[in-house]
């Protein structure tokens, strides 16, 4: 926990919020747009589901490089002050310094999703979508997308630890952020594979074009928890990976 | 002073010697054209218009996304170095004008992102013969990579600004991003000759692949060299005038 306090400590000047709010709001401004126009058109889809499907979907692309650039700021201060052989030297133990950094960059984004969800709560409520509020469906937006950023996280913390050329970092999650976009074109065996294609893939809300005409479904629960399940030991594979990688590493 | 401007680019050269920045540059030109190549195999009933369909796809995934998104990588390296070690006293300190620093990190910059649309052109040409579309290029082609170039340049000298000043690597790249969507937006809006992010867009055809009258030309050069001459006068005004953060 000290640990923690300490990380979000030296963010305190680093303004990671406003810019993150800003991030945020693009993304947000940009779904709201393009969501009303397609209700414009079409008032039958018009309701909760078209609005988290398309925040999902652009989910994929804006959270992989949100968490790219997060990941890339909490740890690369650490290669410009040459900090770590510092922080070695004080007892500070490699594995749990990565487990900060790790929880750290999760809750910066755990609060980014929550924003999420309060802005389309708002966009509804603003809409007067014919339903009242769907908590549930909301929750499970929430959870979906807060365990793909972590498992995102997981793999982007790796790099930005590990190579001290945060370009490389960057570019894997530019290049993530694109397979999230397109993951869905891809069949469902391939998409499988990718961790950025979870944004759509653990959204509660599945979109189709069927007659020239997008449709929404809310997906079952059930049929998602094995895949959660592998994702989650996936997640834990990789962090461990990255862990034993970076404490062995020499500084 | 020409003599310093070349010892600036040549010190900048060697500063990317062992960066590996290429590898970089090459595989998010690959990856955009390889999806644009695909997703252009797998709806070839409804593509039909053969050159100018693989152009809709590849531009669309280079020129909208990965290309803002790599300039801004790049712009954001090249500074990285300055913010480290406290080079910033160093390279005030250098015997060469501030002008000369910004100009040769621009200069680097735009021969790198000359060799990216060269690559493109390859990669284009390549996709292109392997899916049996045979060797009659579109007219307007030439003048969409240069004009992707122009634009390339007007992007990278506010992603030079915007690194020059902050410090982190990912922020100037992140707010690249959030211009991309902004562009996006402004293109919609008809406004597209305005914003640097939408004159890529306009200028490489990626959403409407018909060329640009001459008076459109010219605005468009126009408006690039505003971009331009507007940052790169701001940096160098501010390099002047505040100081440095080492």
């Amino acid at each position: 926990m000290k640990l923690i306090g300490i990380e979000l400590y030296k963010l305190r000047r680093k303004h990671l919020f406003p810019m993150i709010a800003i991030f945020l709001a693009v993304e947000i401004a940009w779904a709201f747009i393009v969501t009303g126009r397609l209700t414009a058109r079409n008032s039958e889809i018009a309701g909760w589901e078209s609005i988290i499907a398309m925040i999902s979907s652009m989910n994929g692309l804006f959270f992989p490089v949100l968490s790219a650039v997060c990941a890339s700021r909490i740890c690369d201060m650490e290669h410009k002050g040459n900090t770590r052989k510092m922080l070695f030297a004080l007892s500070v133990k490699p594995i749990k310094l990565y487990a900060a950094k790790y929880a750290c960059t999760s809750l910066v984004l755990f609060i980014a999703a929550l924003l999420q969800v309060l802005a389309i709560t708002v966009f509804g409520i603003a809409c007067n979508f014919e339903r009242s509020v769907p908590l549930l469906l909301l929750f499970r937006f929430f959870t979906g997308t807060v365990i793909t950023n972590m498992i995102v996280t997981v793999f982007q913390q790796w790099i930005s630890m590990a190579v001290r050329n945060q370009a490389f970092a960057l570019t894997s999650g530019m290049v993530g952020g694109f397979i999230g976009v397109v993951a869905d074109l891809f069949p469902q065996h391939i998409r499988r594979v990718f961790i950025w294609s979870y944004y759509t893939g653990l959204s509660p809300v599945s979109q189709l074009y069927m007659d020239e005409n997008v449709r929404f479904f809310v997906r079952d629960t059930g049929s998602l928890m094995p895949v959660i399940m592998v994702l989650i030991a996936a997640g834990i594979g990789i962090y461990l990976a990255g862990s034993i990688h970076l404490s062995k590493q020499e500084v | 002073m020409i003599y310093m401007f070349k010892r600036c680019i040549s010190a900048e050269w060697m500063k990317l010697r062992h960066s590996r920045v290429w590898i970089i540059l090459a595989v998010l030109s690959l990856i955009s054209v390889f999806i644009g190549f695909a997703n252009f195999r797998m709806n070839s009933e409804v593509l039909t218009k053969g050159w100018y369909s693989l152009w809709s796809q590849v531009g669309l995934f280079y020129g909208e996304f990965f290309l803002p998104v790599l300039i801004a990588i790049l712009c954001a390296y090249v500074w990285r170095l300055e913010h480290l070690n406290k080079n910033w006293n160093m390279i005030m300190t250098a015997p060469v004008p501030a002008a000369c620093i910004f100009a040769a990190k621009l200069t680097v910059v735009v021969f790198l992102l000359f060799f990216v649309q060269a690559f493109l052109v390859i990669l284009y040409l390549v996709s292109g013969i392997l899916a049996g579309l045979g060797f009659l290029l579109p007219v307007e082609f030439s003048g969409w990579i240069l004009r992707g170039w122009v634009a390339s340049v007007a992007i990278a000298s506010i992603q030079l600004l915007l690194s020059m000043r902050i410090r982190s690597f990912a922020a100037p790249v992140g707010i690249g991003l959030c211009a991309v969507f902004i562009g996006l937006g402004m293109y919609v809006a008809r406004l597209g000759m305005y914003f640097p992010h939408s004159l890529l867009t306009t200028g490489m055809g990626v959403l409407s692949q018909t060329g640009l009258s001459s008076g459109e030309n010219l605005l468009f050069t126009a408006m690039c060299l505003f971009y331009m001459t507007a940052c790169s006068i701001t940096a160098i005004y501010l390099m002047h005038r505040s100081d440095v953060v080492a």
